[in-house]
């Protein structure tokens, strides 16, 4: 017989307790619906984690000189001690395909002082205009504004200004070791104080304009620590990061740069971002491991009151695999049924999710995973993952559950289920 | 007894090395290292100095030269005010007891330096804050063992080996120094970490007479990471029990332009 009959008997059989056959799909389609959601709302996690762990500081690509880490060397410029064409460089790597907004930068530890209260910071050097377009450090201003170029003003942290006792409007004394030898020292204005949720940042960082801190540490206009680059989309950093390294050495410079993408700066965010991916197979591995007993029971309730039924296909000639057949048959078509249902009541649900996300701000405060800060805000992802991964589960589960019906329909002894026994 | 002792359990600062030079040698008798060290302790206490010293610092990207002068009272005190070059000219530091204040005179500001920098660069030096502010503490610290007793390049010399004390608040995880034994003048001074890895080295030389005394009058220190970087520090003059009284110390006398 050809198979298209027993697709057909397979079909049919489905309709013949329409009830049980379409709970058994609900339970299906759910399980597809829970599985495909969690998995997105993971996806969802898994992108705030990177795109705040990169977007509120780093930017997803970096480039230094060899020599920056692991020390971060007041003297590890790029381009060495001669320094760089800023403006030139700058230009270089935003020609690059795929690259939305480079920013140069300047590091240095230092003691930040107002009245007598004295912290050791981090002194970032940035140019505020370009710093909005890479980072979100001076987009978290509480008070105050950026500090301006060419100004001798800075912006610090919320827990750092706490300490020290200023506000926006103070004079605080930042002293420095410069690159010369001696103690570089001046008095700023706080321009305005920010609060990016992360303690490192809140309670020790302060952002200088670029030229403000070059001029303290006694570097030249042309030397820079740090190019930070922003990309559309996190995920393709390690894509780019070999492009942008490709035209500066076609442009011929800074020579001895590094380019590295954030999972080679921000290890921690990478491997919790891998974790959350991990987790997606076991997530819908539960989910169906939960249908498959279900199915499997209404399968076989099925396939006992059909005893009779088989016996006489099985003495009309059928061998016992065109038995089994055609029940695994059932399943499968019962799968495709309830994956049809799945995906109907899962789409529209994902696409709200997606554009409505859920605050739960009012209930949780941000929180602080691996360095990186995570709103409360779950919000789902699109992915091929997702509904791919659930719709295996869902086929692989149908069929399961359709083997041990399918084997017992198989042996049911002709002579003995027709004469009732 | 020499104060020689002083100088193996800490890099002196400035105003430490001259607590340290401020005693004159005497024969050394027959004595434990304990005993020596307390008694160079104890005669340190109340002296009082005055010093002009030269300061030198090499690193891989410069090299610079502040001339200081410097005054001390005691273990508790000490006041170190840059003279020279003019650009640094007014740059002060004061330590009174575990604290230590810098004063900026380009922004004529004082800042008192935090307790967890004070293991910071003290003045771009290869000295930390925390060298300027330990007192005189050998025999409450350190554990003092003797380690050798001979003959090196011909000088007959003991090596003392220090290992602070279970509870001591102190950097180092062991502190080796050599001693001549002839005039108690200190030679050599290594400091280690805990894991036992040298990280500093600090010498000594040019011993003469100041004041009746006979004091080493160079120091050199060298960080064991930075091969070629040094510190060195060479005293032009040097007055012993010098009238100071502790307000001499003072904010304000830090901050005022001699």
């Amino acid at each position: 017989m050809r198979s298209s009959v027993w697709w057909r008997i397979a079909w049919r059989n489905l309709w013949r307790n329409r009830r049980r056959t379409l709970i058994t799909a609900s339970a299906l389609a759910i399980g597809f619906f829970g599985a495909v959601l969690m998995v997105a709302l993971d996806d969802g996690i898994s992108r705030e984690l990177v795109d705040n762990g990169t977007g509120v500081l780093t930017g997803q690509v970096q480039i230094h000189a060899r020599d920056w880490r692991p020390d971060r060397s007041l003297y590890a410029t790029l381009g060495g001690d001669a320094g760089t064409d800023v403006g030139a460089l700058l230009a270089r790597i935003r020609a690059v395909p795929g690259v939305r907004a480079a920013a140069p930068r300047v590091w240095a530890g230092g003691l930040i002082s107002a009245g007598s209260q004295t912290e050791g910071v981090v002194l970032m050097g940035a140019v505020p205009a370009l710093e909005r377009g890479v980072s979100r450090i001076l987009d978290a201003l509480v008070a105050g504004g950026a500090p301006r170029d060419g100004a001798k003003e800075l912006a610090l942290g919320s827990e750092l200004a706490r300490k020290l006792r200023v506000r926006p409007g103070a004079e605080v004394v930042v002293v420095a070791p410069a690159a010369d030898g001696s103690l570089g020292n001046d008095v700023y204005r706080v321009s305005g104080v920010f609060r990016t949720g992360l303690d490192d940042l809140d309670g020790a960082y302060v952002v200088l304009p670029l030229a403000a801190l070059q001029s303290l540490l006694a570097l030249e206009p042309g030397r820079i620590h740090e190019v930070a680059i922003a990309l559309p989309d996190p995920w393709t950093a390690t894509a780019a990061a070999p492009r942008i390294a490709a035209g500066l050495a076609a442009a011929g410079g800074p020579p001895g740069a590094t380019v590295e993408p954030w999972p080679v700066f921000s290890p921690e965010i990478a491997e919790y971002a891998r974790l959350v991916e991990a987790s997606n197979g076991l997530v819908v591995g539960i989910v169906f491991l939960f249908a498959i007993f279900g199915v499997a029971n209404t399968s076989l309730m099925g396939t006992y009151e059909r005893r009779r039924e088989f016996a006489v296909v099985r003495a009309l000639g059928v061998g016992p695999a065109g038995v089994a057949r055609t029940v695994v048959y059932e399943g499968l078509a019962l799968g495709v049924l309830a994956l049809a249902a799945g995906a109907a009541i899962t789409a529209p649900v994902l696409v709200l999710w997606h554009h409505v996300p859920l605050n739960l701000g009012w209930l949780i405060g941000n929180l602080e995973v691996a360095g990186a800060l995570v709103r409360p805000v779950l919000r789902v992802e699109y992915s091929a993952d997702g509904p791919l991964l659930g719709a295996a589960g869902l086929l692989v589960t149908a069929v399961l559950a359709a083997l041990y019906p399918a084997l017992r329909a198989a042996r049911v002894p002709p002579a003995d289920a027709l004469a009732g026994r | 007894m020499t104060a020689f002792a002083k100088a193996p359990r800490r890099a002196p600062m400035a105003g430490r090395l001259l607590l340290l030079l401020l005693v004159a040698p005497a024969a050394a008798g027959a004595q434990t290292p304990r005993e020596i060290v307390d008694r160079v302790d104890r005669m340190l206490r109340g002296a009082s100095s005055r010093a002009d010293i030269v300061m030198e610092i090499a690193t891989a990207h410069w090299t610079r030269s502040l001339e200081m002068r410097a005054w001390s009272l005691g273990t508790a005190y000490a006041l170190v005010r840059v003279v020279a070059p003019p650009r640094e000219a007014g740059s002060a530091t004061l330590k009174v007891d575990d604290e230590v204040w810098n004063y900026l005179p380009r922004v004529d500001r004082t800042i008192k330096i935090p307790p967890s920098l004070m293991m910071g660069a003290w003045m771009g030096s290869h000295f930390t804050n925390d060298d300027l502010v330990k007192e005189s503490r050998m025999i409450d610290d350190y554990d003092i063992a003797l380690a050798y007793d001979g003959d090196r390049d011909g000088v007959r010399v003991w090596e003392f080996a220090l290992t602070p004390k279970p509870t001591a608040p102190v950097v180092w995880g062991k502190v080796v120094e050599q001693v001549r034994q002839g005039d108690l003048m200190p030679t050599w001074a290594r400091y280690y970490d805990e894991r036992g890895t040298l990280v500093r080295t600090m010498t000594f030389g040019d011993y003469r007479t100041f004041g009746a005394r006979l004091v080493p009058t160079v120091m050199t220190v060298r960080p064991a990471d930075k091969p070629g970087e040094r510190t060195t520090i060479r005293y032009r003059a040097l007055e012993f029990d010098v009238p100071l009284t502790p307000d001499f110390f003072s904010l304000r006398n830090l901050q005022a332009r001699h």
